[in-house]
C-alpha cells in the first residue's frame, strides 16, 4: 500500500500536466466541430442536392472510419501530398472534423424534428427563409440537440486518448511514459482510468446542469 | 363604392397531377366578413395558402389594394406581412413565450427596438385577452389560448387582411368559444377577414357574406340568410343541411 | 503511372491480409460483449439489490474509462497471469468494454418488453427464469437490434484500438507497409477506404437483420 501512495506522489505531477492537454484537446476539438458541424447540419437539410450529397459523403467518411487511423492519416499522411502539421494541430483537426461530422448528425435529426408549421408560421408572418431558419428553427433545433450534443462532449474526452499514438503529451502519452519508468504498467493505467471517470463525471455534471437551465416546457430532445 | 381590398381571378393550383383548384374568382371589400365553407378537399385552405403566397397558385392573379401580388418579381415576405394567418394547429413557436411569439415578428420583420415590440406585443395580447399570460409556454396554455396568442401574433403585423384557416377544429368544444369572441370582437373593429370554418352559428351571426365550395371552384355564394334559408343550388342545401345536424 | 499502380497493388495486397485479423478481433469482441451484456442486464434488472448496484457500477465505471486505457489494463493484467497472444488479449479487452455499453442496450431492451409478458407467462405456470429465458429475451433481442448494430459498427472501429498492442490488424498492416515503400498517404488512403467498406457492408446487412426481425407490436 506504502508503495502504491508512492507510486502515487510520483506520478500525479505529469498526469496532471498530462490532464491539461487532454482538456485542452478535447475542448478546442468540440468548439471547432462546433463551427464545421453547425453550418455542415444546416447545408444537410436546407442546402441544394449537389451540397446536401457532398456534405453527406464527408458525414460517411468520419463516421464510417475509425478515428484512429484517420489521425494517422492526417499526421502521417498528409505531409506526402505537402500538408505538414504538428502533434497537436493533427489531433485538433482530426478529432475537430470527426467531431463535427457527428454534431452535423445530431443537427440535422434535430432540425427535421422540428414541425414543419414552424416554417410556414414564420413565412406567414413575413420571415424570409433564412429568418425563419435563424430565429425560429435552429433555437428550437439546438435545444433538442443538446442532450445528444452532451454524450458527444463527454464522449470528447475519451476520444482524445487516441492522441498519444501520434505522441502527444496527453494524460495517456503520460502515463505511457510513466509506466515504462517504474515499470508499473497496471498500477499506472488504473490511476489513469480514474482521471478519466473523474474529468468525465465533472464533465457529466456540469452539462446535466446546462441542459436544465436552458430547458423550455414542451421542447426538449429527450426521446427515450 | 369603395375599391376591393382582394380580388382574385380564375385561381388554379396543381400538385402534380392534382388539381385543387380550378379557376376561382373571389372580391372582398374593406371591413368585409367573409366564410368559406365546403366539404374537406374542397379547396378551402389552399384557397388561402395561395392568397398569402405561402402556396402560390399556379395560374391566375391576386390582387391586394393595388398591387398584383402574382406578379413576378413581388417581395412575396412583404405581401405575407400584409396579411395575417392563422393555423388550425396554431403553430406557436415553441421556443418562445406567448409574448415572444408576438414580438419576434416586430423585432425581425418589422425591424422595430426592443422596448417598443414589447409594448406593442403586450397590448396585442391584452387585444386577446392575455396579457396575464404574456410569460407562459406554448405547452403551459390551453389550446384556446394558443390560438388567441396566435391571433394576437398575426395582429402584431398590422395586416390588412387576417385569414383564418379552420381556426377552431382543433380545439375542444368548450375551448371554441373563447377564439371565436376574439374572432367577433375583430370583425366589430373592421378587420377585414376571411375564414374557413365549420361554425355555422359564427358565419350566421358574423359574416357579411358566406362563400360555397366544393371541387375547387365556388359554387354558390351571398349572405348568410340567403345561404342558409334559400340557397340556390341543391349541392349548397345537401352541404349546409348535413352540416347543421 | 505503372509505378503509382504497381504501389497501389503491393501496399493493398499488403494491406488486405489485416482484414481478417480485423475481422476476427471485432467478432470474438462482439461475442464477449454479447454474453456479458446479456448476463449483466438480466442481472440489472431482476437480480438481487445489491447485483443490481454492483452491475450499475461496473457499467458505469467502465463506460467513463477510454477504450483504449482499459485495452492496456487488461493486456498487462491478462499477460501477467496468462500467456495470451496479444491477439487474444486484445479482442478480450475490447470485449470487456464493449459488454459495458451492450448491458446498457440489453437493460434497455429487457425493460421496454411489456411487463404484462412476463405476467402472462408466470400465469401459465412458467418459473421466473423459464420466463425471462423464452418470453423476455426473444422479444428483447429483437428490440435491441437497432442499438446493437450500432454497437457492433463502434466495435467494428475500435479494433483499430488493438494496433497499439502489436495485434497485426489493418493498421499495423498499413503502418508496416508505408514503413517500407514510404507512401504513408496511399497506405492510410487504402486503410481507410478498406474500412469504409467494411462499415458499409456491416450497416446494411444490419439494416437487412433489422428488417427481417422487426417485432410487430
Amino acid at each position: 500500500m506504502q508503495d502504491f501512495i508512492d507510486l502515487l506522489n510520483k506520478v500525479t505531477p505529469d498526469l496532471l500536466r498530462g490532464t491539461v492537454v487532454t482538456l485542452q484537446i478535447a475542448t478546442i476539438s468540440l468548439v471547432l466541430g462546433m463551427i464545421v458541424g453547425l453550418p455542415v447540419g444546416i447545408g444537410r437539410v436546407y442546402g441544394p442536392v449537389w451540397l446536401q450529397r457532398v456534405l453527406g459523403a464527408y458525414v460517411t467518411l468520419f463516421q464510417g472510419t475509425p478515428l484512429l487511423i484517420q489521425l494517422f492519416m492526417v499526421y502521417y499522411g498528409l505531409p506526402d501530398i505537402g500538408i505538414t502539421l504538428g502533434r497537436l494541430q493533427a489531433a485538433f483537426l482530426t478529432l475537430g472534423l470527426n467531431s463535427a461530422a457527428y454534431q452535423a448528425e445530431y443537427l440535422r435529426s434535430a432540425l427535421q424534428a422540428v414541425s414543419e408549421g414552424q416554417m410556414t408560421a414564420a413565412r406567414a408572418i413575413g420571415m424570409s427563409k433564412w429568418q425563419a431558419i435563424q430565429s425560429v428553427i435552429l433555437p428550437q433545433a439546438v435545444r433538442l440537440a443538446l442532450p445528444a450534443w452532451s454524450n458527444e462532449a463527454v464522449a470528447m474526452l475519451k476520444y482524445t486518448s487516441v492522441v498519444f499514438l501520434i505522441a502527444v503529451p496527453d494524460l495517456m502519452g503520460q502515463a505511457k511514459i510513466l509506466a515504462s519508468r517504474y515499470f508499473a504498467p497496471i498500477q499506472i493505467y488504473l490511476i489513469v482510468a480514474v482521471f478519466y471517470i473523474a474529468l468525465v463525471g465533472v464533465a457529466y455534471l456540469i452539462l446535466t446542469l446546462i441542459e436544465r437551465r436552458a430547458r423550455i416546457p414542451g421542447l426538449t430532445g429527450d426521446t427515450t | 363604392m369603395t375599391s376591393p381590398i382582394l380580388r382574385i381571378e380564375d385561381v388554379h393550383k396543381s400538385y402534380g397531377s392534382l388539381h385543387v383548384l380550378k379557376g376561382v374568382s373571389l372580391t372582398v371589400q374593406p371591413r368585409e366578413v367573409v366564410v368559406l365553407v365546403g366539404p374537406s378537399g374542397s379547396g378551402k385552405s389552399t384557397l388561402l395558402r395561395c392568397i398569402n403566397l405561402l402556396n402560390p397558385p399556379t395560374k391566375g392573379r391576386i390582387w391586394l389594394e393595388d398591387q398584383e401580388i402574382t406578379a413576378p418579381g413581388v417581395n412575396q415576405d412583404r405581401v405575407r406581412q400584409r396579411i395575417g394567418m392563422v393555423f388550425q394547429e396554431f403553430n406557436l413557436f415553441t421556443h418562445l413565450t406567448a409574448l415572444g411569439n408576438v414580438m419576434i415578428g416586430l423585432i425581425k420583420v418589422r425591424k422595430m427596438r426592443k422596448n417598443e415590440a414589447r409594448d406593442l406585443a403586450m397590448f396585442e395580447l391584452e387585444r386577446v385577452g392575455l396579457a396575464d399570460r404574456a410569460h407562459y409556454y406554448p405547452a403551459q396554455l390551453s389550446g384556446g389560448q394558443k390560438q388567441r396568442v396566435a391571433i394576437a401574433r398575426a395582429l402584431g403585423m398590422d395586416p390588412h387582411v387576417m385569414l383564418f384557416d379552420e381556426p377552431t377544429s382543433a380545439l375542444d368544444p368548450e375551448l371554441t368559444g373563447e377564439v371565436l369572441a376574439v374572432m367577433q370582437k375583430l370583425a366589430g373593429e373592421g378587420m377585414t377577414m376571411i375564414v374557413v370554418s365549420h361554425e355555422m352559428g359564427f358565419a350566421r351571426q358574423v359574416a357579411n357574406r358566406v362563400v360555397f365550395m366544393e371541387g375547387g371552384v365556388v359554387v354558390e355564394e351571398g349572405t348568410p340568410q340567403h345561404m342558409f334559408e334559400q340557397p340556390t343550388h341543391e349541392r349548397t342545401r345537401a352541404f349546409l343541411r348535413n352540416i347543421m345536424q | 503511372m505503372m509505378g503509382l499502380f504497381q504501389d497501389l497493388l503491393t501496399t493493398f495486397n499488403f494491406i488486405v491480409q489485416g482484414l481478417w485479423v480485423t475481422i476476427s478481433v471485432t467478432a470474438v469482441a462482439l461475442t464477449v460483449g454479447f454474453t456479458i451484456g446479456v448476463v449483466m442486464a438480466i442481472a440489472r434488472v431482476y437480480g438481487h439489490p445489491a447485483l443490481q448496484t454492483a452491475v450499475s457500477a461496473y457499467s458505469v465505471v467502465i463506460r467513463a474509462v477510454p477504450v483504449i486505457v482499459i485495452i492496456f489494463i487488461l493486456f498487462f493484467v491478462i499477460s501477467r497471469y496468462v500467456n495470451l497472444s496479444p491477439f487474444w488479449a486484445g479482442a478480450l479487452a475490447l470485449g470487456f468494454a464493449s459488454g459495458a455499453y451492450q448491458t446498457e442496450i440489453f437493460r434497455g431492451a429487457i425493460q421496454a418488453v411489456q411487463s404484462g409478458q412476463m405476467i402472462a407467462a408466470r400465469a401459465i405456470g412458467m418459473s421466473r427464469l423459464q420466463a425471462i429465458q423464452s418470453i423476455v429475451l426473444p422479444q428483447a433481442l429483437r428490440l435491441a437490434l437497432p442499438a446493437w448494430g450500432n454497437e457492433a459498427t463502434l466495435v467494428l472501429k475500435d479494433s483499430t484500438l488493438v494496433f497499439a498492442v502489436g495485434v497485426p490488424e489493418i493498421l499495423r498492416r498499413a503502418q508496416q507497409v508505408s514503413a517500407r515503400t514510404f507512401e504513408p498517404f496511399l497506405a492510410f488512403g487504402v486503410a481507410l477506404l478498406l474500412y469504409l467498406a467494411l462499415t458499409l457492408i456491416t450497416t446494411q446487412a444490419l439494416q437487412w437483420i433489422e428488417r427481417r426481425y422487426r417485432l410487430q407490436v
